[in-house]
């Protein structure tokens, strides 16, 4: 996980003078790439807390931005997926299961170490007292 | 209130069901298979809060810098600040195995009923604005009298009193004619030429005057009532000339005048009325 820093305020405009560039070009592609998610329901939800774009990149590029923060959760938790069930095949017997049928079930169990990574604490409780 | 509310809950409801399914493609595209539920919407959960996060730093660098509407550098000075990298967004965005969900529809708004509608309703006059609601139904604010103006010349007036006090007149002789007791000036049965109102004279002709009683809705009733109160056959025979005078109502003594003198008038009018012609 990469956290970018914002760094010195006064020479930082250089750093991201070149990402807002970088963006920008990006921005302009972006149009091609249509993300997941539609535009209306994350356009809705950013209006919401009262922000309003009249640019569809924007809402695009958060779009976008959020499925990436997903998708790198989502993949430390197969990572954790991974690990768990090559424990219980090796305590188990090899002859059953081939390791291409191995069906992943994303549990909790699995979603809260990736996300103590990232810093969010996810407690559920199993049942409502 | 609640119905307001559902329809808010429904469709934030659709929204939410967009972010699951957005979340599933995401987790089809890393490799899972399944998911639990309770992972599931942990994951809806937080992208909606990212959504909501980004959306509330993103205005704020934009007040803060004076301006109304927000840029690219707001957007991703709010990602900075909540630690999300961009880098590698490109390749994530040009990845191969990616699902597009499609928007939601938008149902189409529902058109309440013209309900109790009367008439047309009348085009604006040039005057009023074209963005105001159109004019009501004419009935609400066009009066049309329902009848006309009546005749107030003395002459007509008097006139129709004249006319109209004689017909009344005629008119209610001719009911009394046909339902109640009729006298007949010739000397046959038939009565159906010239009826005439029977005249009832009592004796003494002051006496219902004088004397106060309850109001008699039906003189036949009343004529059984002390028929059977004046029987004798059951009472021993001393007793026989004392029943007459007290009766059974009461032993006032009004109440036995008051039988005595009513008796006699009913005795006086069952006569006649056995003469009651059926016309």
């Amino acid at each position: 996980m990469q956290m970018s820093r914002i760094g010195s305020p006064s020479v930082g405009m250089d750093d991201d003078g070149c990402a807002g560039h970088a963006l920008g070009d990006f921005l302009l592609q972006l149009e091609n790439y249509n993300p997941s998610i539609p535009d209306s329901v994350v356009a809705y939800y950013l209006n919401l807390t009262g922000f309003e774009s009249q640019d569809p990149r924007l809402v695009r590029l958060i779009a976008l931005a959020s499925q990436k923060f997903l998708s790198d959760i989502v993949n430390d938790a197969l990572q954790h997926c991974k690990m768990r069930t090559s424990n219980q095949i090796n305590q188990s017997s090899k002859n059953q299961k081939g390791p291409k049928e191995k069906k992943y079930v994303m549990t909790m169990d699995d979603l809260a170490p990736a996300l103590q990574e990232y810093g969010i604490t996810a407690k559920k409780p199993h049942y409502f007292v | 209130m609640s119905e307001m509310s559902e329809k808010t809950e429904t469709t934030s409801d659709a929204r939410r069901r967009i972010l699951n399914i957005a979340v599933s493609t995401v987790l089809l595209e890393t490799g899972f298979d399944a998911a639990d539920k309770v992972s599931l919407e942990t994951l809806t959960e937080m992208l909606q809060c990212f959504f909501a996060e980004v959306g509330n730093s993103a205005k704020g660098f934009c007040e803060l810098s004076g301006r109304v509407e927000p840029v690219l550098g707001d957007v991703v000075m709010a990602l900075i600040n909540m630690g999300i990298s961009l880098q590698g967004i490109e390749q994530y965005a040009a990845r191969p195995n990616r699902h597009v969900i499609q928007p939601p529809q938008q149902a189409p708004a529902p058109r309440t009923p013209a309900m109790l509608s009367a008439g047309s309703k009348a085009k604006p006059a040039p005057h009023i604005p074209f963005h105001l609601p159109p004019l009501p139904d004419p009935h609400a604010y066009i009066r049309t009298p329902t009848h006309k103006q009546p005749v107030t010349e003395y002459e007509a007036i008097r006139e129709k009193a004249a006319t109209q006090k004689r017909d009344i007149e005629r008119a209610l002789t001719k009911f009394l004619a046909k339902t109640s007791e009729t006298h007949n000036l010739f000397n046959t049965e038939d009565n159906q030429v010239f009826p005439l109102i029977a005249c009832k004279p009592t004796f003494p002709a002051y006496l219902p005057c004088l004397l106060p009683t309850d109001q008699v809705f039906d003189f036949d009733e009343l004529e059984y009532h002390f028929q059977v109160a004046n029987r004798t056959e059951d009472l021993p025979a001393d007793k026989k000339d004392q029943s007459d005078n007290e009766g059974e109502n009461g032993a006032d003594n009004d109440n036995a005048n008051i039988s005595q003198s009513e008796n006699q008038e009913s005795a006086l009018t069952s006569s006649p009325e056995r003469n009651k012609s059926g016309g």
